[in-house]
């Protein structure tokens, strides 16, 4: 589904990733965990390029992501991100948040696009705000209605961007709640995050990335609980320590 | 003989004001209007990735902001058609003259306002898979649009106001009524003084207009 070769990215002077491979199989859930300016979220803007990466190469369902002649918004609707700071469209309703894409991208007629939109929010539990305004909505439930967005394009993948990390903390199960949803129904999710919790108990394979450099990889099993990489012991012992 | 203020000589100024409230009237509506295409259009090309569209506007918005509006009107209207051999009619010129000056100043409006929308926008509309452009019209201008309405309506009332600038190169718009009149009625006080409660009045219909706009724009009512 995503095949990452030897990618490097550098801002300026600053090289923020140092060369990584990963292979994301179809209907695999992959946590990529590690400190704050390992560059992990650089990865994922990469991936939908909306960081150009500055070598190597990415191909996500068959489309060459560093390939400048790629159509990049064909291969953005197929893998969607969901962003930390939720970013819905402000001035339009949730609803039409969820049917913005099928409509413009998908070419779905408005009808189809609304019925699908309120399957979807009523799949987040939020169908009775399709017709608020976001922020009208908690945190909680504007990144639920983020990840609806997301599925209203009915993607390969998706791509979640420290999706909890701007809750308060008690709303940071309600997301989690959708997204193991979605995972055991087999979307394949590439998921940046400081869950912990989350990774272990929904992760397939966990990447460990500090440096600009995959550290660690492996089953949440093993890979929490006999962790090789010093840099890794350090840093779960750090985040299981709060 | 000592000065006597004579109201009466307000009250029937008005009427005689009309005829030069059209022209101003015409000339604000029309410019302002070809002046926010103008704006819009130099706004978006000040943010351009081309760096040739990028530098053209550059150079229009520098040039029409650091020269008096008064010297851009006589330069269109007598000095132009001495090179192009071709007179322009004073409403039209007035109105070029307007269209120009506000553009460049809208532009800067325009720009600012989408620079102001949080790039997340930007990304999260890219990343449903909506292209530049459509991102920028479905999700970017509408916000952007609210944001411009305050610094629009600054833009608006001062433009207003310029056309009385326009008398210079003999447009009967409402200043230049007036001193028709006084020339023949000598009554300068009250005469200008209708003159002004006119331009009030408008500006302030103006300022009106706007905020009822903003309000209807607003996204969650009473917010």
């Amino acid at each position: 589904m995503i095949r990452i070769e030897n990618l490097h990215k550098s801002f300026g002077d600053l090289e923020v990733i140092k060369g990584i491979d990963l292979h994301v199989r179809p209907g695999e859930v992959v946590c990529i965990i590690g400190p704050s300016g390992s560059g992990k979220s650089t990865v994922l803007r990469c991936i939908n390029r909306l960081e150009q990466p500055t070598s190597g190469r990415i191909i996500v369902d068959g489309h060459d992501v560093t390939d400048p002649k790629t159509n990049m918004n064909l291969v953005r609707a197929e893998a969607t991100m969901v962003f930390q700071q939720f970013n819905l469209f402000p001035h339009m309703t949730v609803l039409h948040n969820v049917t913005l894409g099928p409509v413009k991208v998908r070419g779905m007629d408005s009808a189809q696009a609304e019925k699908l939109g309120l399957e979807l929010l009523a799949k987040v539990g939020l169908a009775e705000k399709a017709h608020n305004y976001p922020e009208q909505l908690s945190g909680g439930q504007k990144q639920r209605v983020a990840i609806a967005r997301a599925l209203a394009l009915q993607p390969k993948v998706i791509l979640f961007d420290e999706p909890t990390s701007a809750l308060d903390p008690e709303l940071v199960g309600e997301v989690l709640e959708v997204m193991k949803q979605l995972a055991r129904e087999g979307m394949t999710m590439v998921v940046v995050t400081h869950e912990m919790g989350f990774a272990k108990e929904v992760a397939d394979r966990v990447i460990f990335i500090d440096g600009g450099r995959i550290q660690e990889e492996g089953a949440p099993e093993t890979f929490f609980a006999n962790p090789q990489n010093p840099r890794l012991r350090d840093f779960l012992g750090k985040v299981i320590a709060h | 003989m000592a000065f006597q203020f004579e109201p009466s000589v307000v009250l029937e100024t008005f009427p005689m004001l009309l005829r030069g409230l059209k022209y101003t009237v015409a000339i604000t509506i029309g410019g302002l209007a070809v002046g926010f295409v103008l704006g819009a259009i130099a706004g978006l090309m000040k943010i351009s990735r081309n760096g040739f569209f990028r530098n053209l506007a550059g150079i229009y918005i520098e040039t029409i902001r650091g020269t008096p509006m008064l010297v851009q009107a006589m330069f269109l209207y007598y000095g132009v058609p001495m090179a192009s051999g071709v007179r322009i009619p004073p409403l039209v010129a007035g109105i070029i003259v307007i269209a120009v000056n506000s553009g460049a100043y809208i532009a800067e409006i325009v720009r600012g306002a989408i620079q102001s929308i949080n790039p997340g926008q930007m990304e999260a509309g890219r990343s449903i898979g909506l292209t530049r452009t459509q991102t920028m019209r479905y999700i970017i201008w509408p916000q952007a649009f609210r944001r411009m309405i305050p610094p629009l309506g600054n833009q608006f009332i001062i433009s207003l106001k310029d056309t009385s600038l326009l008398m210079v190169i003999g447009v009967g718009e409402l200043l230049r009524t007036g001193q028709e009149i006084v020339a023949v009625n000598f009554r300068a006080f009250e005469v200008y003084l209708a003159v002004g409660v006119v331009y009030l009045v408008m500006t302030l219909g103006i300022a009106r207009a706007l905020r009822a706009l903003e309000r209807h724009l607003r996204v969650v009512p009473g917010k």
